[in-house]
């Protein structure tokens, strides 16, 4: 017998109002080839689980170093120091801690066991015009996995949605088209060049992606989603341009803005990481005045925001 | 979960005012009416218990039944009666508003006990002032001393029911200290036949007596009894009627002065005559329901279905242009403001089982009618309005809400309801509520016609006598028992079952069993002292309530003896449901499955309070919880819960068979005292989970999830109601999408078979407490698109920014 395909999830969530039409069950996928810098999950990034370690909670028992097959952790003045490049991510540490200072993030997953979770609010998707979103991390990086999550779904007569960056061979994409109703991409600026050194990877092919898969026979619908990052995107230029590049996919209903918010921070503190950000949040009048411009640029379909 | 306040038909008490530019003209009446409340502290209130024992004096050597008819009659016509200004319906059941009413043939004694501390006790203070002191010590205490129905009680408590009640275990004192109350009364009879058609009624069953056949001399001094209580009725609105002409001559506002000539007139001519207008309805409504109180001091008188016996009345007065929407917005706003006035008087530990001065007046819209058809009507909405405008503690208001039947409109105007965060409506599946009723026996046609009753539990109106909660039985002291053969840990007594030492429980299976024996030990206990409170309760008629019941006066039957066309037996109800459902899986999970430590380490663990033991106390509180939908968790919930309720109905009583229930109202906190630490890793005598509720902090998949673990209570079962609290991100309320995925929640909890909901808005003042008490709000989710996490998890920073954005749209947390 085949060994059942598995996958990395970061986390479930359920009756999400926020990803989709209705009560939406949404499987966080683990792992992202962006590294966008006012990214909010930071726990997203890498696809193998990892663990986060919160000094507060802490009493310094040392318990977890004693316990550490690899010795990648010691006690510094009261505290525990993680050694990365020795961690295997075992997470025995976080198994055994009395004080609960580790977070695990990240699951391994079979296909089956995905779907007994998105199975249980059928009733609500039923009654609300839900169902379940597949979001990330990115969801084409486990394209595999993804497809038969969503192939099981729509067998089971489950609304599928996907959020993704289109950052990710066609051919990836290409896989999960079938089974999607609807694709929220993320449109975060025009210019190649600026993509690169704020995200890390060029942005041409995310949008050739969008063209492609606009051209395709995919049946679903596609809304963009522009996050709106102060002193990064939110000039003139850049969402006239993002509004024109819209106004000519054929399969688009709608654009979607979404606020920036530094609520993540803390989670990079937890991973050891530097927030790589330093822009200060827009103020909510000016976020209505950037959402009014797009919406003066004559795009074609509704544009929406939850910070409206 | 985490907040004090389990239930929201009696514990909040909102200053909120509707002050909006756009407000309509009429609340500015309404305002000033709400605010002489908000302002009137609480006294008690001697003056019908002076006039009772005074009459019972006078009246020595009658029937029992007719010493209290004569008492009541002379209530009504002696009692002190005033109009307050800007009342539109008038009537108070004391001599001030916000009065605690002494039902001294009930239970003088409770007062007696209190009478040095009743002014400031910690929960529901009567301020008493010192010459009523004297006058109870002078008066009333001397009468009543050996006679009341408490002290009855006191003399006949079953040994077993008396340890488990001494020590926490269960609380079964409350029908003895109070009068009847949970009971829907005939006001549709009251309202449209008038009490002098039913006088006759009265008379012509008298008529046919013959007082040399034996039993015919008992029913005919009973039904004397109700005559003389239909004509204190009578006479009480009358006296309203004549102050009010005699305000009118002196009143020098033209406007004022109309309005009291219309209120003489209405009061002259209900209850005694059907009401003819939707004003003459309201006003009968209230004085039976001022009456039935002064009668017994008692919660839960409920109005029920207002919106189905009054909607004739506003449709005629509409189409004959006697009356605009806007007036009968009005007048129902101005009843509302009334329903507040009065305070349950109750001893100081009844009052911390169900704090706030709860009446439990419980008015009703929506759900289906007699034809089984859509029951929502243009008054279903006015009175969904008249909450939302007055934001008083009372009416108790309920939906009966048919996913089948009412209109999506309904549900909607119920939604923007909950919006307001007062926790209105409690919210019910009415086909559970249907099923509830018949349950208790009661044929489909009839159970259509059902109310809520109370908190949760179920009515049905001028036709049902039974207690709905008469007594309460503690859950985590289950557990507790079943850990330590029987043993209170906090007296060290042995009250419960001896079912054990369970270091000898070799499989998960005998602890199980353990847990079962003291259960059935608990309700065996409880079946006996109810079994005396019906007994003891022989001896308080209430004619003035009985007479709108067709049965008790066609049966010359008072309804304290069984005289309602339906009886039930008495309600039974569990509190701690989370509780014994977490203990029972971390001892499966601890000690059976994962073997992680011996039962002998989890009972010093438990003994310690779990200091020194904090690696186990940290396995415990991961064990799988209810809430979560976990298969196995909520697989014990449909086997506990279906053997409890075996239990329970495995017992009759006189009246039928006994009837499980599951409302704490706020019964968990001080059962919880009385509880040291569990197995689910709580912490000792701190609050037990409330209602069918999952244990504050420890759900983390969302209402769906909550839903899906509750849905398997057998809820129909439960016939005296279950209590589900929930929380709402204010974002699900605040935006279109919102308010329609609510919706879809609400009926997806309908299709599970859940019975009852109310919601919690989390709003900056829950974040605040989650801030300050981070261990009972763990499972707080923060949502924005694309970001999720547990809010006591963030650092302080992070969270104060959250708090200052649940002021704006964008975030929403749940």
């Amino acid at each position: 017998m085949n060994k059942e395909r598995t996958g990395h999830i970061l986390r479930i969530e359920y009756s999400s109002i926020h990803d989709g039409p209705g009560l939406r069950t949404v499987l966080f996928l683990k792992g992202c080839p962006l590294r966008c810098r006012w990214c909010s999950t930071p726990e997203s990034h890498r696809q193998r689980p990892e663990h986060g370690y919160r000094p507060e909670k802490c009493v310094g028992c040392g318990k977890c170093a004693a316990l550490c097959p690899q010795g990648a952790l010691r006690l510094e003045e009261g505290k525990i120091v993680c050694d990365k490049n020795l961690c295997t991510e075992c997470m025995r540490c976080a198994f055994h801690c009395p004080k609960g200072a580790y977070t695990v993030y990240g699951q391994e997953m079979t296909v089956s066991q995905a779907l007994e979770y998105v199975l249980k609010d059928e009733l609500f998707f039923f009654h609300s015009g839900g169902g379940v979103t597949l979001s990330g991390g990115e969801v084409t990086a486990q394209a595999d996995f993804a497809v038969e999550i969503l192939r099981e779904c729509r067998r089971n007569g489950i609304h599928t949605a996907i959020e993704t960056s289109c950052c990710a061979d066609y051919a990836e994409i290409q896989k999960l088209l079938p089974y999607v109703n609807l694709m929220m991409a993320d449109i975060k600026m025009m210019d190649s060049e600026k993509h690169l050194q704020w995200t890390g990877i060029r942005g041409e092919k995310i949008l050739e992606n969008l063209c492609r898969i606009d051209a395709s026979d995919y049946e679903g619908e596609i809304v963009i989603r522009i996050p709106l990052i102060p002193g990064v995107n939110d000039s003139d230029d850049n969402l006239r341009r993002t509004v024109e590049f819209c106004n000519d996919l054929k399969k688009i209903k709608g654009i979607e803005v979404l606020p920036y918010h530094e609520l993540g921070k803390e989670t990079y503190l937890l991973l050891g990481r530097d927030y790589p950000m330093t822009c200060t949040p827009m103020s909510h009048e000016k976020f209505i005045e950037r959402l009014s411009y797009v919406r003066a640029q004559n795009p074609r379909v509704p544009v929406t925001s939850e910070g409206e | 979960m985490g907040n004090s306040s389990s239930c929201g038909c009696g514990t909040t008490f909102s200053a909120n005012t509707v002050t909006a530019a756009d407000a309509p003209s009429y609340m500015h009446r309404v305002n000033r009416l709400k605010a002489r409340v908000l302002a009137t502290r609480p006294e008690m209130d001697l003056e019908n218990a002076r006039i009772l024992t005074e009459s019972f004096i006078e009246t020595a050597g009658l029937p029992h039944v007719l010493q209290k008819a004569k008492a009541f009659y002379r209530q009504c016509t002696e009692k002190t009666i005033f109009i307050q200004d800007d009342e539109l319906i008038v009537g108070c059941s004391g001599s001030k508003i916000r009065g605690g009413i002494l039902c001294a043939d009930t239970c003088w004694s409770v007062l007696n006990d209190e009478l040095d501390t009743i002014s400031d006790r910690k929960y529901d203070p009567f301020y008493l002032r010192p010459e009523d002191r004297k006058m109870f010590e002078e008066v009333i205490r001397p009468y009543w001393q050996g006679r009341s129905n408490y002290e009855a009680w006191l003399a006949q408590i079953p040994p077993d029911t008396k340890d488990l009640r001494d020590t926490g275990m269960i609380y079964i004192n409350r029908k003895a200290v109070r009068g009847w109350g949970e009971t829907t009364a005939g006001y549709k009879k009251i309202i449209t036949r008038g009490l002098k058609a039913i006088k006759e009624e009265i008379q012509a069953e008298k008529d046919k007596l013959d007082l040399t056949v034996p039993g015919d001399y008992e029913k005919d001094y009973y039904l004397e009894s109700m005559l003389i209580s239909a004509d204190g009725i009578i006479a009480l609105s009358k006296r309203y009627a004549a102050l009010a002409r005699e305000m009118a001559e002196k009143e020098t506002d033209t406007v004022r002065r109309a309005e009291l000539e219309t209120i003489a007139e209405t009061c002259e001519h209900v209850p005694e005559y059907p009401a003819r207008t939707f004003r003459e309805a309201l006003q009968s409504l209230y004085i039976y329901q001022i009456c039935i109180f002064m009668e017994q001091n008692a919660a839960s008188y409920n109005p029920g279905r207002m919106d189905q016996y009054l909607y004739p009345y506003y449709k005629a007065d509409l189409e004959a242009g006697r009356l605009t929407e806007e007036e009968a917005q009005e007048l129902l706003d101005c009843l509302w403001v009334k329903f507040s006035e009065p305070c349950l008087f109750q001893d100081a530990v009844t009052a911390e089982f169900a704090a706030g001065y709860p009446m439990f007046q419980n008015v009703c819209v929506g759900g289906v009618d007699t034809n089984g058809m859509d029951a929502v009507n243009d008054l279903s909405y006015l009175i969904l309005q008249a909450t939302m405008d007055v934001q008083l503690y009372q009416p108790s208001l309920s939906v009966r809400y048919s996913m089948a039947k009412n209109p999506n409109r309904f549900l909607r105007k119920v939604v923007e309801l909950i919006r307001l965060g007062t926790g209105f409506p409690a919210f019910h599946n009415d086909d559970e509520g249907i099923k509830m009723v018949m349950n208790k026996g009661i044929p489909l046609k009839e159970a259509y016609d059902w109310n809520p009753c109370g908190c949760v539990e179920t009515n049905l109106e001028g036709r049902l006598r039974h207690y709905t909660a008469l007594a309460d039985i503690n859950l985590g002291g289950i557990v507790e028992f079943a850990l330590l053969d029987g043993k209170n840990r906090k007296s060290g007594r042995y009250v419960g079952a001896r079912t054990g030492d369970p270091n000898k429980f070799e499989t998960f299976d005998q602890f199980l069993e353990a847990i079962r024996g003291q259960i059935r030990y608990a309700v065996r206990a409880v079946v006996k002292g109810s079994h005396v409170i019906d007994e003891v309760c022989m001896d308080r008629p209430v004619p003035a309530l009985s007479l709108s019941f067709n049965e008790c006066i066609h049966r010359a039957k008072d309804y304290a003896w069984g005289g309602a066309k339906y009886n039930a037996g008495n309600g039974i109800i569990l509190i701690g449901i989370a509780d014994l459902i977490n203990s029972l899986e971390a001892v499966r999970y601890v000690v059976y499955e994962t073997k992680e430590a011996t039962m002998q380490e989890l009972l010093d663990a438990l003994d310690k309070d779990f200091v020194g033991y904090e690696h186990l106390q940290k396995l415990c509180k991961e064990s799988p919880k209810y809430g979560n939908d976990d298969k196995n968790v909520d697989g014990m919930v449909g086997e506990m819960y279906t053997f409890i309720a075996d239990e329970i109905e495995s017992y009759q009583s006189k009246f039928g068979r006994m009837t499980p229930g599951i409302l704490p109202v706020s019964g968990n906190t001080p059962f919880g005292l009385e509880v040291g630490a569990l197995p689910s890793g709580r912490n000792a005598w701190t609050p037990l989970a409330d209602g069918v509720s999952p244990t504050g902090g420890t759900d983390f998949n969302g209402p769906t999830s909550v839903l899906r673990s509750v849905a398997n209570i057998p809820h129909g079962r439960f016939v005296q109601g279950t209590l589900l609290n929930m929380k709402v991100e204010p974002q699900m309320l605040s935006t279109e999408n919102g308010i329609s995925q609510m919706m879809a929640l609400l009926k997806s909890m309908c299709s599970l078979g859940v019975f009852h909901v109310q919601f919690n808005v989390i709003d900056q003042k829950t974040l605040l407490a989650a801030q300050k008490k981070p261990e009972e709000y763990t499972g707080l989710l923060v949502r924005v698109a694309g970001y999720t996490a547990y809010f006591v998890e963030l650092g302080r920073d992070v969270q104060n920014e959250i708090i200052s954005r649940t002021v704006q749209k964008g975030i929403s947390v749940g």
